[in-house]
């Protein structure tokens, strides 16, 4: 019996993300702490720091989502100038986060980070 | 180190009661708290065993009030006495500006007043500090004891106090010398500070 | 909330770290439990109970790290139902200091206040100045204040 590396399944759910082109890293960040669970990211972006921030970000999403009525969060999409964050929360309480270039196409980055929100449970 | 705060007049200073197990050292915080009224000291923090024995160490800070135009208050912290606690013991006496050896007064128990002693000294050299540069008075305590079973405070000088620094008899239980010891120790502290030493 | 600082050079660096990791409590000291700066404590006494307890739990990790023949470890962190707590150490050229941060799990998290500990670790060694020769501190005739504060004290 062969016993997988720990965290391998987190790995295959970051690659459906990852692969996407535009993507330039995801993450798997825990949403109460802002910790990165595990990250495959390219050179330049600091993981702990997005994932801290995207966390903060999304606890407050998450209050004004409430208090509007409307439910849990299911997906949200910061657009900037030289990029985006988009954001999955998965049921575990895990975020699935990732970083791309602006001209990535959300609605496929979206499915990805659904389809890995639904493989790390 | 004392802690100094020239802008707000303030004097920060940590004082150790340090000897050997049960010698009285807690009882002389305790003795402190319950005589010092609430505005003028902190909360009574002890880490003790479920049986009441200090495990890591007991602190109490209290505000003496104005000294020379400084707001001065004093940091007073215990050791756990028993001997395979020396670990702790040598962290909490990191930074004191001066220490009171709590010797226990009963003549059987002179060799653990000796050993502690020898070990406050290994301790702070472990620090970087010499026993003859650091303010220390001692204290025998349990002169409440009847007389067959103690040794005179002039004998526990002779036997304990080397550098022949302020000592004084006490029953910290009962609150005789807890006060003068206290006293004693301040005094050296900051008389050190009025030197312009580091504390 | 109270904020103040002993020594006046380590208020900028906990001020910019509270408001951005949004920090409840937060005590700067020195190993030994001497409180440099402070923010969010209502009562001086308090703050002294904290100071110790956190110097205390970090001397004690550094000595398991002694132990173990490790260097230091970097920062320790508790969390309960509502708050957490953070401790860790910076080495200053006013000696090593231990900085103990309570947070709101609701307001702040881990990874936030890791993040601008950060920050805050830098801006400390860079602000801390060499130390000073100790100057007279008490005027010579303290000895009367003394004896007068403890009468007081004990009720005498």
């Amino acid at each position: 019996m062969t016993i997988a590396p720990a965290g391998g399944g987190f790995a295959r759910a970051l690659d459906l993300v990852t692969r996407v082109r535009g993507v330039r890293g995801a993450m798997l960040v825990t949403g109460d702490d802002g910790l990165v669970v595990a990250e495959q990211l390219m050179e330049g972006i600091k993981g702990p720091a997005v994932a801290a921030l995207a966390a903060s970000v999304a606890r407050r999403l998450g209050r004004a989502m409430e208090t509007a009525g409307v439910g849990a969060t299911l997906f949200w999409h910061l657009q900037a100038e030289r990029g985006a964050l988009l954001v999955v929360p998965a049921p575990s309480g895990l975020l699935v986060v990732a970083v791309a270039e602006p001209e990535v196409n959300v609605g496929l980055v979206r499915l990805e980070l659904l389809r890995a929100a639904e493989g790390v449970g | 180190m004392s802690l100094v705060n020239f802008t707000a007049r303030e004097i920060a200073c940590k004082i150790v009661y340090y000897g050997p197990g049960r010698s009285g050292k807690t009882t002389n915080l305790h003795y402190v708290y319950d005589r010092v009224p609430d505005s003028r000291r902190g909360q009574m923090v002890s880490l003790a065993t479920q049986t009441d024995r200090t495990l890591f160490f007991d602190f109490l800070p209290i505000d003496l009030g104005q000294i020379s135009g400084f707001s001065t208050r004093f940091q007073l912290y215990t050791v756990p006495g028993q001997v395979y606690y020396n670990a702790t013991r040598r962290l909490v006496l990191q930074g004191a500006d001066g220490v009171v050896f709590v010797a226990d007064s009963q003549a059987q128990q002179l060799d653990e007043n000796l050993e502690s002693l020898q070990n406050l000294q290994s301790n702070l050299l472990e620090h970087g500090v010499d026993v003859r540069s650091l303010p220390l008075v001692m204290q025998y305590n349990k002169q409440d004891l009847p007389r067959e079973l103690i040794l005179a405070p002039a004998d526990l000088d002779d036997a304990l106090n080397f550098r022949g620094v302020p000592s004084f008899g006490a029953d910290a239980l009962h609150g005789a010398g807890v006060f003068e010891t206290l006293k004693g120790i301040s005094e050296l502290v900051l008389k050190r500070l009025a030197a312009g030493s580091p504390a | 909330m109270t904020t103040r600082a002993v020594e006046p050079w380590t208020l900028e660096p906990m001020v910019g770290f509270v408001q951005e990791a949004g920090a409840r409590l937060v005590l700067v000291m020195t190993s030994a439990g001497q409180v440099l700066a402070q923010h969010g404590f209502s009562r001086a006494m308090d703050v002294m109970s904290a100071a110790a307890l956190g110097a205390a739990i970090m001397a004690s990790t550094d000595e398991i790290a002694r132990q173990l023949d490790q260097p230091p470890f970097a920062a320790l962190n508790h969390q309960g139902e509502r708050h957490g707590i953070f401790l860790a150490a910076v080495p200053t050229n006013r000696g090593r200091l231990v900085v103990l941060v309570v947070y709101d799990l609701d307001v702040s998290s881990l990874g936030l206040v890791q993040l601008f500990f950060g920050q805050l670790a830098a801006d400390l060694r860079a602000a801390s100045p060499k130390p000073e020769v100790p100057k007279q501190v008490l005027a010579a005739d303290f000895e009367r204040d003394l004896g007068n504060s403890l009468n007081a004290l004990f009720g005498r």
